[in-house]
């Protein structure tokens, strides 16, 4: 009799949240498919913001130049969306055809009216109760391609859904998120590929970069970022190090469809502190790789920090650019990297062309002809703990930076921090973390510096820096109306001068932004979208 | 208008049987959250020196990440400092159990995984709970009673700091500094007070548009405002965009009391200090 009435509880409750599920799920006016052709040229329909990054080459730079330097200060609140989960968002929307696609934590997605932000529907990705995460609950933004959205999710699968009723498509278990891994970045699309990466550097995990069939979810190439034995970089680890080395790859890459090649960063060697028990140069963590377009092949890598012991990922969207370099265009990749070096690279090679800190770092005298950093000794962490600049969390992190081609400038967001650095041993456990060491503060944050400091990419030189306080952790957006936007720790979102680095508008928005903005037109009016706390803003004219 | 309409039959049943999922997997996630504490009594039953090792390997593996080598926490992940003994989310070694296994919903605090048994857990917190100092285990060779009166006479320090409202705001409120501060801390305070001033103590000037100048204690700032609080306790907010100029004054506002008071007085002051903790009336 009990069970009878536990069944006829559990069916009446699922039919309450059933009614509540179908009055407010309902499907989205209809969109043009997202072609490959569309995103190759997303450049050309700015009103879209189609991928993570805005466009291919990653310059997070909207054509849209309605909202300019000289009206900004007339930007208003048209809506805000909360997300019903309390938690740090991290998400970039992506916008098709006045429709926005917002990733929630912890593995959710809504598409919502971009001009009013009224949800069409959600899906509710299902998570085990036991994940191993690192970080928090995060999701960074979706991909699209034809009417297909694609996910990554906690739980290291990659889900595909139907862009217009939130229906799952398929759902590819990428990794075993019981050893570690997890997903929180938003996929790339190259060609009919999904394009995408992998964390759980701190659980000792293999890292890799996979490419599924956008179609059926199929595993199509799986570059590893860590060579296997049978590869002489292999040698680059002591003894069986590699097994569990980390490098992995938990940000959006970028594509260059002349070149055919994909540029993705990877993390950390792991475990993270104590490189002790990995010796070598741990190829290829810490580095650029640029793979090709349909086999994954691995075509160069540039590594940043070779073996190291600070937790520096190379964790960083690769902004790609065609640049005058000596009289010469040159296909260039810019980077400024947790190590506190800002990079210029030969996209085309792997040429390392200009490198030069751009925040404050004591670890490195400099970087050698080759763009090898060379390292102040003592500096490695010890048991009693060593003070070294960046702290772990590193003069910039994974959010993103942006490129605008008009004032030729990269703009990322800095910090001047320091941490004392200790190792430890410790054994590798599978599905435990795994990283021999850690930090603690020597100061609280509020005592360095941070800044959006603006680099020129030909000579490294920091052109301008606009200060912030405390530290910031927000991507940048720049645009066609020379406007750079990005927020703060204290609340703040605000756009600068891109030309002078002059502020010209903030408003405070009662959360930390922990995220990229971004900016889409729907009826020609230009929008400006950032999350804060777990709540999405977007601001506009008024009209 | 180009609504497209889902209801054909096929993808509503598809759709439906998504929800029901979904619903159930909500329903579940909505039940209160089951622990499986050991002891009816509430009580660790793992606080041997062997349970605190064994903490504190587990502390460095599974928490340092966000909370800090020293637990000392962290203002960029928002952990807290676990050294006071004192806990937003717990009043007892039983409430920090909880916060462990079950995590704090809303924050970066997860559950622990769920497979660690419960021994680890109560481990950690036998750990966490090593981290305070019980005043009572702690032998100071000043006396508490005499640093009192160092403190209201010859040290003159109700003149900047505050204890039970009784004082100024020109310095840390010292009401309960004995739990955030061990002896040997407060003796480099009061010895070497210049090293490691925090930011919320610095001293700044700010030069105004129309050239005057305010000094005072930096309260509180962001991108956009800094605020101080000056000599007179006057508190000063101003728009950064409105201001010539700000500067940080390196000194601190704190005298070295090796200068103005014996060995032995500093001892009896920092007996006195350490024992400042939260009264509670019975």
């Amino acid at each position: 009799m009990k069970r009878f009435v536990l069944v006829v509880a559990l069916f009446a409750s699922v039919q309450l949240v059933l009614g509540q599920e179908s009055n407010s799920n309902i499907a989205t006016p209809s969109l043009t498919p997202v072609t490959w052709e569309r995103l190759v040229n997303a450049a050309d329909e700015p009103e879209n913001w189609l991928m993570y990054s805005g466009t291919l080459d990653s310059q997070r730079f909207s054509g849209l130049d309605s909202i300019h330097n000289r009206n900004v200060g007339g930007l208003e609140l048209k809506w805000a969306y909360q997300i019903p989960e309390i938690d740090r968002a991290e998400t970039t929307p992506i916008v098709v055809d006045g429709v926005m696609f917002i990733t929630e934590a912890p593995s959710n997605v809504v598409a919502v009216d971009a001009a009013t932000g009224r949800p069409f529907w959600r899906y509710n990705h299902e998570l085990p109760d036991d994940l191993r995460i690192c970080c928090g609950r995060n999701n960074r933004g979706v991909a699209i391609l034809g009417e297909t959205l694609y996910m990554s999710t906690l739980d290291a699968h990659l889900v595909g859904i139907d862009a217009r009723t939130g229906n799952l498509v398929w759902d590819s278990v990428v990794a075993d998120y019981r050893a570690g891994y997890s997903k929180t970045a938003a996929p790339l699309i190259v060609k009919d590929q999904v394009v995408t990466g992998i964390a759980g550097g701190e659980f000792g995990i293999k890292g890799f970069i996979d490419s599924y069939n956008a179609e059926d979810g199929a595993l199509l190439w799986r570059a590893d970022t860590i060579p296997g034995p049978d590869h002489p970089d292999n040698r680059t680890w002591a003894g069986d190090s590699w097994r569990t080395g980390g490098s992995a790859s938990w940000i959006t890459g970028s594509y260059d469809p002349d070149l055919d090649l994909v540029y993705w960063g990877t993390g950390n060697p792991g475990p993270d502190w104590n490189g002790d028990v990995r010796m070598g140069d741990n190829l290829y963590s810490d580095s650029a790789l640029a793979l090709n377009g349909d086999s994954g092949d691995l075509e160069w890598y540039f590594q940043f920090t070779p073996h190291d012991v600070h937790d520096w990922d190379a964790i960083q969207v690769p902004i790609l650019a065609d640049l005058e370099f000596d009289g010469e265009m040159r296909k260039v990749m810019m980077w400024a990297n947790r190590n506190a070096f800002y990079y210029t690279i030969d996209r085309e090679t792997g040429e390392f062309l200009i490198g030069k800190p751009y925040a404050n770092q004591t670890w490195a005298e400099g970087l050698d002809e080759n763009g090898r950093p060379i390292r102040v000794p003592g500096t490695s962490p010890t048991e009693e703990g060593v003070v070294v600049a960046p702290s772990i969390g590193g003069a910039t992190n994974w959010w993103s930076p942006a490129y605008s081609p008009r004032t030729e400038l990269f703009y990322v967001n800095a910090y001047d921090g320091e941490q004392k650095y200790f190792k430890r041993d410790e054994d590798y456990v599978e599905g435990e973390r795994f990283t021999g060491g850690g930090g603690e503060n020597v100061l609280p944050q509020d005592a360095y510096q941070s800044a959006i400091r603006a680099i020129d990419p030909r000579t490294g030189d920091v052109r301008w820096e606009f200060l912030l306080q405390p530290r910031a952790t927000a991507g940048v957006l720049a645009t066609a109306g020379d406007l750079v936007f990005s927020g703060g720790v204290d609340g703040y979102f605000y756009a600068l001068d891109a030309v002078s680095g002059q502020e010209l508008w903030h408003i405070q928005l009662g959360e930390r932004v922990h995220s990229a903005p971004m900016s889409y037109a729907v009826d020609g009016q230009q929008y400006v979208t950032v999350a804060a706390g777990n709540v999405v803003y977007t601001f506009g004219l008024d009209e | 208008m180009h609504w497209t309409s889902w209801f054909d039959s096929t993808k509503a049943l598809l759709l439906t049987a998504a929800i029901c999922a979904v619903g159930v997997t909500g329903l579940w996630a909505q039940e209160p959250e089951v622990t499986d504490r050991a002891g009816a009594a509430d009580e660790n039953p793992y606080t041997t020196r062997f349970d605190v090792r064994m903490g504190e390997r587990l502390f460095l593996r599974q928490c340092s990440r966000c909370h800090g080598q020293d637990a000392g926490g962290n203002d960029e992940t928002g952990a807290p400092d676990l050294t006071t003994g004192r806990f937003a989310n717990a009043s007892s070694p039983a409430g920090v159990f909880d916060v462990i296994r079950d995590g704090v919903r809303g924050t970066a605090m997860l559950p622990i995984t769920p497979s660690t048994p419960d021994e680890n857990v109560w481990q950690l917190v036998s750990y966490v709970d090593s981290l305070s100092t019980n005043p009572a285990d702690v032998s100071l060779p000043g006396s508490a009673t005499t640093g009192r009166q160092v403190y209201a006479g010859k040290g003159d320090c109700a003149s900047c700091h505050m204890i039970n409202a009784d004082g100024s705001r020109l310095g840390p409120d010292l009401s309960r500094v004995g739990e955030r501060r061990r002896p040997a801390e407060l003796m480099a305070d009061l010895v070497s007070p210049e090293d490691e001033v925090e930011p919320r103590w610095w001293t700044v000037t700010v030069t105004q548009a129309d050239g005057t100048v305010v000094e005072g204690l930096r309260m509180d700032e962001d991108t956009f405002t800094i605020r101080l609080m000056d000599q007179d306790e006057r508190l000063w907010s101003f728009s950064k965009t409105d201001i010539r100029s700000y500067d940080r004054m390196e000194n601190s506002t704190m005298p070295n009391y090796e200068e103005t008071l014996t060995a032995g007085e500093i001892d009896d002051l920092v007996a006195y200090l350490f024992s400042l903790r939260k009264e509670i009336s019975q």
